[in-house]
């Protein structure tokens, strides 16, 4: 704990910090009596690789859709290039445009091909022109390295191509910032590594990112931070060498050690 | 004479369901997204329609409404109003079964990107329900079709309304309803067909399991 770093709240709407890419502050979310997400404050730097994890229901599903504000936080702020997201009257259209998200369950859209996936949002969110909306959306799936498959239709891909084009409709939109919640936990090992190999394509490009993951290995080679989320609360956060080697908590130290055990039996 | 009646029946069934279609979208996003007193008088709306005789609703369009509002209302008119408002109520129960089963996630997909809940209906959500709510369509087509019959209670002229002048006219009933009958069956079939064609054509692409 303790290294949360309690900042200066500078002048609200302004751009405060110009490289502060996403952040939150003392946010909340409370479902009826359940606490999901309590008091937490973070920060992505521009080209950032924050890295979340935690046990199950430790709110870290619920922490990122504050974070890309699709769920609205309980209390607490969030600001995206320093422009507040949670007082009244923002247009979050125009600020969902701007933070890409993985989803676990992939959640292509069942109608339309891969390459009709990315399209919708250039077409009818960034109002490209047709032929520019398809070149971009090329790019994209290029990126990932799913340009064959363009045709192809959700149902027709695996789970890790799936996963790929989820990825690849987030980046075409040129978003400040990408936001993977599990993006492998929904896959077998074997698509686990085609997808994970993207992301570590993205790291190199210097793609800012939110993942919560539990991908070990990944995370202590991209990681900026690791932050461990437990009952809604940042337990402990630091560089990932902290983590393998000694955790300050007992709470991180047990998963951790549970982690790397599991990790080793595949 | 037969031609005629037929082409009323299928303009009063034809216009009932597209109306329908389109008042019945409208019914269910406004029971989806427009909080509790909307829906509560779509509620009411919906079990007045489905709760009592079309012919009762016939008559009320054709006799107690044109009283209380001072206007005159043709049959044809009375028809399209009836059969158009009548389906919208059974064709919102199919939308918004539709809708619902596509919504959550394919809706916070598509919020996701930046796109407005409109745009996310429009371009996400109904393309989806529409391709599941054919085979529903179906049956309310054909349901309707045949409702359509109702209408010569108020006097319009339409295909079974013929079929009784020439029954009485010539007093063979029973080859005259036989071949009514059978213009129904047919009309309905070939639409049902086309439907069906429809539905396959636009079915969403899978992996083909061979056996």
């Amino acid at each position: 704990m303790g290294e949360q770093k309690k900042e200066a709240v500078g002048t609200p709407g302004g751009r405060r910090i110009a490289d502060i890419i996403l952040e939150c502050r003392n946010l909340w979310k409370i479902y009826g009596k359940i606490v999901a997400v309590k008091d937490v404050s973070l920060e992505v730097k521009e080209g950032d690789i924050k890295l979340i994890f935690g046990p199950s229901g430790s709110g870290k599903s619920t922490l990122a859709r504050c974070l890309a504000m699709l769920t609205t936080p309980t209390k607490g702020d969030v600001f995206l290039m320093g422009e507040c997201l949670t007082k009244p009257g923002v247009d979050l259209n125009k600020a969902r445009a701007k933070i890409g998200f993985v989803f676990q369950h992939i959640w292509l859209f069942h109608h339309l091909s891969a390459l009709g996936n990315i399209e919708l949002g250039l077409r009818r969110v960034l109002k490209l022109p047709k032929n520019e909306a398809r070149e971009q959306a090329i790019q994209a799936l290029k990126e990932v390295k799913m340009e064959e498959w363009a045709n192809h239709f959700p149902a027709q891909l695996s789970g890790g191509q799936q996963q790929r084009v989820g990825i690849a409709r987030a980046l075409a939109m040129s978003p400040e910032i990408i936001i993977l919640d599990e993006p492998t936990s929904a896959l077998d090992p074997e698509l686990t590594g085609e997808v994970i190999d993207t992301l570590r394509d993205l790291a190199k490009k210097g793609t800012t990112m939110l993942v919560i993951s539990h991908e070990m290995p990944f995370a202590r080679e991209v990681a900026d931070e690791m932050i461990f989320l437990d009952e809604g609360m940042i337990v402990e956060r630091g560089q990932p060498e902290l983590f393998f080697t000694k955790p300050s908590s007992e709470r991180a130290r047990r998963f951790m050690a549970r982690l790397i055990k599991l990790t080793r039996r595949e | 004479m037969i031609l005629t009646g037929f082409l009323k029946t299928v303009q009063l069934t034809f216009f009932g369901l597209i109306m329908g279609l389109i008042l019945g979208i409208l019914l269910a996003i406004g029971d989806l997204y427009g909080g509790k007193i909307i829906s509560t008088i779509i509620k009411f709306y919906v079990e007045f329609f489905r709760g009592s005789p079309i012919i009762i609703q016939l008559f009320i369009f054709y006799f107690s409404v044109p009283i209380m509002l001072n206007i005159r209302l043709g049959s044809t008119i009375v028809g399209f109003i009836v059969f158009a408002l009548n389906s919208a109520a059974y064709q919102k129960g199919y939308i918004k079964g539709a809708m619902e089963s596509v919504y959550k996630d394919q809706m916070t997909a598509a919020l996701s990107l930046g796109l407005s809940k409109v745009q996310a209906i429009m371009y996400v959500v109904l393309p989806q329900a529409m391709r599941i709510m054919i085979p529903g369509w179906s049956n309310e087509f054909s349901s309707l079709g045949k409702s359509t019959a109702a209408i010569l209670i108020i006097g319009e002229r339409d295909l079974t309304a013929i079929g009784r002048t020439i029954a009485f006219r010539t007093f063979r009933f029973l080859e005259t309803y036989a071949f009514i009958a059978l213009i129904y069956f047919i009309f309905i079939s070939i639409v049902l067909k086309i439907l069906d064609i429809i539905y396959e054509k636009i079915k969403i692409p899978t992996i083909e399991i061979s056996a």
